[in-house]
């Protein structure tokens, strides 16, 4: 069985982990305590050849530094965006798809580490856009800073099926999402457009007046439609389904990037899966992660075959997890 | 009825180009830009029991390739220390003749298509995957894919990837179809009990020589050389695949072929040492580009089969070259790529696949091989018709000759003559 498998970090600066070290490498199989090459998919490196080259030591991982915040702007009593000044690499590096960071107040042990997804990255002037919801100890603790935070990265799991939409050209994708899920769609459309695809956005929002991505997805000339989409992520209204149908129809959509959480995944996934096939998903990621080494295991998920994923670092293909079909075989 | 073969070296060649012959669809797979695999820096035909084996394929109908790689032959007849009547073909024409010629005959020819996983049904392939997900369906598979690198095991078992004409970090590695099917591979050792063995020749840019030597090859195809004596190393003999060239001649003197580059016949040379040869003052390597450090290390992945090429224990994979055991050199991988595009056609339509005759030589290599494999001994062993243990068996049993009326002969009286011309479907 074809088995869509990547590390976010392979062949970047920080490969070889201290996965590798250890023998517990995603990819190689000489790293995953084998004498042979049977490795899981290359992208143009060999992890071994780095590994060994690297004096059989794994890269030096991500440590917290400190920025400063230029603004901090309340989108709601309880939705703040924050712009950080960043070093040109950083904001360059987190320009990517799927980008996200640790951030926490700098007086906070670790454990207040909370990944966050770079909505937009300004690499003219090394400046990064993030927006948080207020939820729980962590993003309050968030809140309290205002000139200093720190900041780690950068980490790039932060959509699964980040292929689908990395390998995008002169086609067309459906973003549909709703609440601050959809910060990282953001940036995935900016890609996606500048790839020369059509990208359509049907978002739900919420309690507020208007989506505070909507602004962003219109600049870069995405078709923005808002509305309900759903009920408790229970079932899909009957005005949306229409929608839907009405839209896969008219523009063919290769990919669709779910920006929900979990429940909100499945719901859309099965629901579009079953109108289209041969759509291929991709879906922010929600997982619970704490080291976003690969380490800590918090972020763990079985895949279809009880396999374990170490979803801070480990694409999946979101069918996999999220389709009902497959599930249940 | 659709035949894949994966891997397009001389060994898939071989099996696309029979399997074409004896009446199925076929469609070719291979992960570079160009065919022939290896056979982009060999070139070395019918030297010592190479020569008998040739002549079989001709008469047993399967000498196509034979007749390009003698077309192609910059010279012919040449001897160079333990070894007699040469051919050497011009490495820049044989490709693509040979894709021409496959081309020619319908076979459905895709490159850059690395295959990286295979969909099972019980114990038989239903389709494999390509590198991007695509599947691709088919009735009988056979698997060409070598036994080469990736950079990994270069990395592990010799001096790390020397840029070879395999070229892994443009086209991916070379995966193991056989084991992603669920049969383990086997292992070939070297002399001193650790796995694979390294290539035993690399090849310099014939303009870098001087005139005199580039003079003396185009002439004879031949240039010797003694090695200064502080530079001999005959610890490299131990390391090398080639054990037809594992000789002492072979550590202490340079020794050039002439296939268009200037093959040289030892695993790898230091490029300071090279240069302080007189001739050798401008010396560049064209493959592998770092024969200088290393070259690729090979045997790392046999699969189990039987006498007719069937992989053990999966009822449509079948195997050929270096994937179907401890041989060395394009003739052994034509003999064994023909046998397996054969009987994946007799498999594909319902009959018993078939052996070769161990009273011809290309069928007792085969056999032999397999009777040896299951040794320690016989896994640091190659098996090859030009030379070490196999070409003093072939002598033994009589089967080496040069005399092509008796092969014909052999082969007729076996009622064999054009066997693999004849259709299947
Ligand atoms: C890759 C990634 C990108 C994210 N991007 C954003 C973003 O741009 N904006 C935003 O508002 N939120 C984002 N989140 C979610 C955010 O990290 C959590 O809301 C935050 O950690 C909640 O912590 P808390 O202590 O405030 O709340 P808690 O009361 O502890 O939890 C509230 C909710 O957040 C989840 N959560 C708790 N701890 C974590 C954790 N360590 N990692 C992930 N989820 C957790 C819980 O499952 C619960 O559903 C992202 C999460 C991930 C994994
Ligand atoms: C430097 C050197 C010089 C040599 N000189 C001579 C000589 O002069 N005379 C001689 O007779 N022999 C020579 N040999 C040995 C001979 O070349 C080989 O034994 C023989 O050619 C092996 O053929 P093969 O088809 O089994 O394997 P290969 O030639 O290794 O072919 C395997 C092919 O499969 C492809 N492949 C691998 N994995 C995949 C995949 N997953 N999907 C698709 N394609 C894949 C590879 O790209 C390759 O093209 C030499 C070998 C070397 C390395
Ligand atoms: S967050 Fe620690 S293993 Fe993924």
């Amino acid at each position: 069985m074809f088995r869509y498998i990547d590390c976010a970090d392979y062949g970047s600066e920080f490969c070889p982990c201290s996965l590798a070290e250890r023998g517990e490498c995603i990819i190689c199989s000489q790293l995953k305590n084998q004498k042979f090459c049977d490795c899981l998919n290359w992208k143009g490196t060999c992890v071994y050849q780095e590994f060994i080259w690297n004096n059989e030591k794994s890269k030096k991982s991500r440590e917290y530094r400190k920025f400063r915040i230029v603004e901090k702007r309340y989108l709601r009593e309880d939705l703040i965006l924050l712009k950080i000044k960043v070093n040109q690499g950083l904001a360059r590096e987190l320009c990517n798809i799927g980008a996200f960071v640790f951030l926490k107040p700098e007086r906070d042990i670790e454990a207040y580490s909370t990944p966050i997804s770079i909505m937009e990255s300004d690499i003219i002037n090394n400046i990064i856009t993030v927006v948080f919801k207020i939820e729980g100890v962590k993003t309050k603790a968030l809140k309290e800073c205002d000139k200093e935070i720190m900041v780690k990265g950068p980490y790039w799991n932060g959509i699964q099926g980040k292929k689908y939409i990395e390998d995008l050209k002169n086609k067309s994708c459906l973003i549909i999402g709703r609440g601050v899920a959809l910060a990282p769609a953001v940036l995935a459309a900016k890609k996606m457009i500048n790839n020369k695809n059509n990208v359509y956005v049907v978002l739900d929002r919420g309690r507020s007046e208007e989506h505070f991505t909507e602004s962003y997805f219109k600049s870069y000339g995405c078709v923005v439609k808002p509305t309900k989409i759903c009920n408790m992520n229970k079932y899909i209204l009957d005005d949306t389904r229409e929608l839907l149908q009405h839209l896969l129809k008219k523009w063919n959509y290769e990919v669709v990037l779910s920006a929900g959480n979990d429940d909100f995944h499945r719901l859309i996934l099965n629901y579009i899966h079953n109108l289209d096939p041969y759509i291929k998903f991709a879906t922010v990621n929600n997982s619970t992660m704490c080291c976003g080494e690969g380490v800590c295991g918090s972020c763990q998920l079985r895949g279809k075959n009880n396999e374990i994923i170490k979803t801070c670092k480990q694409q999946f293909n979101p069918l996999e997890v999220f389709g009902e079909e497959l599930n249940s075989k | 009825m659709k035949v894949i073969v994966i891997g397009g070296g001389w060994a898939g060649c071989a099996a696309a180009l029979q399997a074409k012959k004896s009446g199925a669809d076929v469609m070719l797979l291979e992960r570079t830009d160009m065919l022939l695999g290896l056979g982009n820096v060999g070139g070395i035909m019918r030297n010592n029991g190479r020569f008998t084996a040739a002549e079989e394929l001709i008469d047993l109908g399967a000498g196509d390739l034979i007749d390009i790689t003698d077309r192609c032959s910059r010279h012919k007849n040449i001897d160079f220390p333990g070894h007699k009547h040469a051919s050497l073909y011009d490495v820049t024409k044989v490709e693509p003749e040979v894709r021409r010629y496959l081309h020619n005959k319908g076979i459905e020819i895709v490159l850059q298509a690395r295959v990286v996983d295979v969909d099972m049904e019980n114990k038989s392939i239903k389709g494999i995957y390509l590198h991007d997900g695509t599947l691709v369906d088919g009735d009988v598979f056979v698997e060409t894919t070598g036994s080469t690198g990736p950079m990994g095991n270069c990395l592990r078992y010799g001096k790390g990837c020397s840029m070879c004409i395999l070229r892994c970090p443009s086209f991916g590695p070379r995966i193991s179809i056989s084991q992603r099917a669920g049969v383990e591979d086997q292992l070939g050792m070297k002399g001193d009990d650790s796995f694979g063995a390294m290539s035993g020749s690399c090849k310099l840019n014939k303009d870098s020589l001087s005139e005199e030597i580039r003079d003396i090859l185009n002439r004879d195809g031949v240039f010797v050389t003694s090695i200064p004596p502080e530079d001999v190393n005959m610890d490299k003999l131990n390391i090398k695949v080639c054990q037809q060239y594992a000789l002492k001649e072979f550590a202490e003197n340079i020794i050039l072929l002439d296939t268009g580059h200037a093959k040289l016949m030892t695993s790898y040379y230091p490029l300071e040492k090279l240069r302080k040869i007189p001739g050798f003052e401008n010396a560049r390597y064209e493959d592998p580009y770092s024969g200088g450090k290393s070259n690729s290390i090979r045997y790392l992945s046999v699969a189990p089969r039987d006498n007719a090429l069937k992989v053990d224990g999966i009822d449509n994979l079948l195997c050929g070259g270096e994937k179907s055991g401890l041989f060395v050199g394009h003739t052994e991988a034509i003999t064994t790529g023909t046998l397996a595009g054969f009987n994946a056609v007799r498999i594909g339509i319902g009959l018993r696949p078939v052996e070769l005759p161990v009273s011809l030589a290309v069928g007792d290599i085969i056999n032999y091989e397999k009777e040896m494999r299951k040794t320690p001994e016989g896994l640091k062993n190659r098996y090859t018709f030009a030379g070490a243990n196999y070409f003093a068996r072939m002598k033994d049993l009589g089967l080496y000759t040069t005399n092509i009326s008796e092969i014909k002969e052999r082969v007729k009286n076996l009622n064999l003559t054009d066997f693999f011309n004849e259709k299947l479907i």
